[in-house]
């Protein structure tokens, strides 16, 4: 009788945890996995606090119902360290000491991948913005992309960069040596390639390098045409201001670049004119009202403007919400199973995910692809293309 | 010619504050036989000091940016060292040349004021505003001019400690106690004061290479880790505790990042780096200008 009760006690506690729920007060805690520190702070602080907006959102507006229990959201933020090492501690923290089943962001390709080894296994549901295409596919049913990535972004940037600078033809590239990098470089080699561009050099640079005069000397002395940094915000920004220094003048692309601020404030007037891949002007007219009213937060909160790495995570926590809702379970499993056939409200509208045609599964949000540009220090928006593929699922909705 | 020029224009410029930097955590090694891995947080800490108070000072006082950064410069060099003395009187000196011991105190000294920076300064990049602008061509390489400047108050700092531990009796007694302390405090050199001078000199150097690095970089909480696995490979080369070792590691080893970050790539400079530090403790572990441990 004694075993009985000491595995029903454990039981009950197994599953306490594997619902991520904690049952006396029905609050389903959320787990936002970022760097909070380094080059990449800026987008882990900040998803931390989105994440927190969407909770009280949510709350607001009655919590989220499943299997006739109304459940509040509570999000905590943890530390990746933009690493695996780091990564892998703050998932064992996250998913094993305090049971959390559901992440609404994940920051970085190597922390995720730390994470996900442990998710997958232990059966929580992980969406995140990963670039790496690895991350997901049919063998890790239960990741998810809530941003797009390379893979949707880097041909509409160069199509833009094509029609305003037919005359470029040459490119050098750098990027951080890690499994981010690599992916990334894969892809923006291809994509630059198939579009009639020569690769004059792709240099490598490893995460933390503060000094980068010998980098830029390198990339200076190819006379590329075209810069394309896969760096973080704050490395580009001194990237472009060393090569300024030495000389160089030609067109800037930050395929990373989520947005002016960070890389005005480090690169002065040097980044002027940069195309940049993943930024968006939520203050502007073409901004949905929940973006203006997150960014205008922001501002206040944070002190910089939002970006749409930050904003994943606001779409994330209302994909995980309408997909609770409709698995009628805190189950992430099932709470997966139904994640590919939802139509829900993200911050850009009507949102799903699809993708299966490049990732063998449809595990990637569907969004707006934006192109945008700094001018005079700020976001301006040059195009904002809606996916095919979403354009389709919303004229199949009745 | 150009690019030579160029490449040996990024090697002065990112040396200068590698040897500063370096030549702190020699010293304190030299005579107190304790290897701080704390040492970059006095660094970061007055680079985190800087870019916080600098726009609080300009909106205040409306002074010229430069100014603000003299005032902000001194005042950070200030509190680290306030806080190098805590930290000595506090923990270090129980620890004078206990390798085990100091090393477990400096690597929790470490982790901690990381943690105290990122939740007081919070973890996204700072920069401070520029000081100078324009930029200047030497022997055909081209820099900006607040870069030389600063490379120039490095050198003129590595200079005026040299002369220091070189000439003066307080340098004089640094090297004895580096050399032999027993030997030391034969002649009458009171240990625990000297070890306590040199502490501060360390930290202080810290300070001063923070001081000057912030102007010219993104600054965040971590930044000082960077320098120091620099600083161990520079010192490791140098020689354990050598001054001159210090000034000649830290050129090689900007100029191994500056010409094989050209000519291969950033990472294989760093895999290079590494390599030489591997080939240096199995064939000269006492480094090119270290004494052998006897």
């Amino acid at each position: 009788m004694k075993h009985l009760m000491a595995w029903a006690a454990a039981a009950v506690l197994a599953a306490g945890i594997a619902s991520g729920a904690r049952a006396e007060d029905n609050i389903l805690r959320f787990g936002v996995f970022v760097p909070m520190s380094g080059a990449a702070a800026s987008w882990g602080i900040g998803s931390a606090w989105v994440g927190q907006q969407a909770a009280k959102e949510i709350n607001d507006h009655g919590g989220i119902k499943a299997g006739g229990k109304t459940y509040k959201v509570e999000v905590i933020a943890y530390e990746n360290g933009y690493n695996s090492a780091d990564g892998g501690k703050a998932a064992q923290a996250m998913l094993n000491r305090d049971g959390i089943r559901f992440v609404i962001q994940g920051i970085g390709t190597a922390p995720v991948k730390a994470l996900q080894s442990l998710s997958e296994r232990t059966g929580a549901l992980l969406l995140q913005i990963a670039w790496g295409k690895s991350v997901k596919g049919p063998q890790a049913p239960l990741t998810f992309t809530s941003s797009n990535t390379p893979f949707e972004l880097f041909g509409p940037l160069i199509d833009a960069v094509k029609r305003q600078h037919p005359e470029a033809k040459t490119v050098a590239l750098l990027n951080p040596n890690d499994a981010t990098g690599q992916e990334v470089e894969e892809e923006v080699v291809k994509q630059y390639k198939a579009r009639g561009y020569t690769i004059l050099t792709s240099a490598w640079y490893e995460r933390g390098t503060t000094e980068f005069q010998p980098i830029a000397t390198k990339l200076a002395q190819t006379h590329a045409d075209i810069m394309d940094m896969g760096a973080p915000p704050a490395d580009s920004g001194l990237v472009f201001k060393e090569l300024s220094v030495q000389g160089w003048k030609g067109i800037k692309i930050q395929s990373a670049g989520t947005g002016a601020d960070a890389t005005v404030k480090v690169g002065g007037a040097a980044v002027e004119d940069t195309y940049m891949g993943a930024a968006a002007d939520f203050a502007g007219p073409t901004a949905t009202p929940i973006q203006r009213k997150l960014n205008e937060g922001a501002l206040a909160a944070l002190h910089e403007p939002l970006n749409v790495l930050q904003l994943a995570t606001w779409d994330a926590a209302m994909a995980t919400k309408a997909g609770i809702e409709k698995a009628n379970s805190i189950d992430p499993r099932k709470v997966a199973k139904v994640l590919p056939d939802l139509i829900f409200e993200s911050s850009y509208g009507p949102a799903a995910f699809g993708g299966k045609e490049t990732y063998g599964s449809p595990q990637q949000m569907l969004v707006p692809i934006i192109v945008s540009q700094i001018k005079n220090g700020q976001t301006v928006e040059i195009e904002r293309i809606i996916p095919a593929e979403l354009k389709q699922r919303l004229a199949k909705q009745p | 010619m150009g690019l030579i020029a160029q490449l040996l224009v990024n090697t002065l410029q990112i040396g200068a504050v590698y040897v500063l930097f370096s030549l702190g955590l020699t010293l304190v090694f030299g005579v107190m036989k304790v290897i701080n891995f704390a040492h970059g947080q006095f660094f970061t800490l007055a680079a985190l000091l800087i870019a916080a108070a600098m726009p609080e000072l300009t909106v205040r006082f409306a002074l010229p940016a430069w100014l603000d950064y003299f005032v902000c410069f001194a005042a950070a060099s200030l509190a680290v060292s306030a806080l190098a003395a805590v930290l000595y009187f506090g923990a270090f000196e129980r620890y004078l040349r206990d390798l085990i011991g100091s090393f477990i105190l400096s690597v929790g000294l470490l982790l901690l004021m990381e943690g105290i920076y990122l939740w007081v300064f919070s973890g996204a990049p700072r920069v401070v505003p520029k000081l100078l602008t324009g930029q200047v061509s030497v022997l055909g390489g081209s820099l900006e001019t607040q870069r030389l400047v600063i490379c120039g108050i490095a050198l003129a700092f590595t200079f005026g400690l040299y002369q220091l531990v070189q000439h003066s009796k307080l340098g004089k007694a640094l090297r004895a106690v580096a050399e032999d302390r027993e030997a030391a405090m034969l002649q009458g050199i009171r240990y625990r004061r000297i070890s306590f001078y040199g502490f501060m000199i360390g930290s202080a150097l810290a300070a001063i290479s923070g001081g000057l690095i912030a102007p010219l970089v993104a600054i965040s909480p971590s930044i000082g880790n960077d320098y120091l696995s620099k600083a161990f490979i520079i010192i490791i080369i140098g020689g354990l505790g050598s001054i001159p070792g210090a000034i000649l590691g830290g050129f090689l080893i900007a100029a191994i990042e500056s010409f094989a970050g050209y000519f291969f790539d950033l990472s294989y400079a760093t895999i290079a780096m590494f390599l030489l530090v591997m080939v240096f403790l199995l064939v000269r572990p006492q480094g090119l200008l270290g004494h052998a441990q006897r």
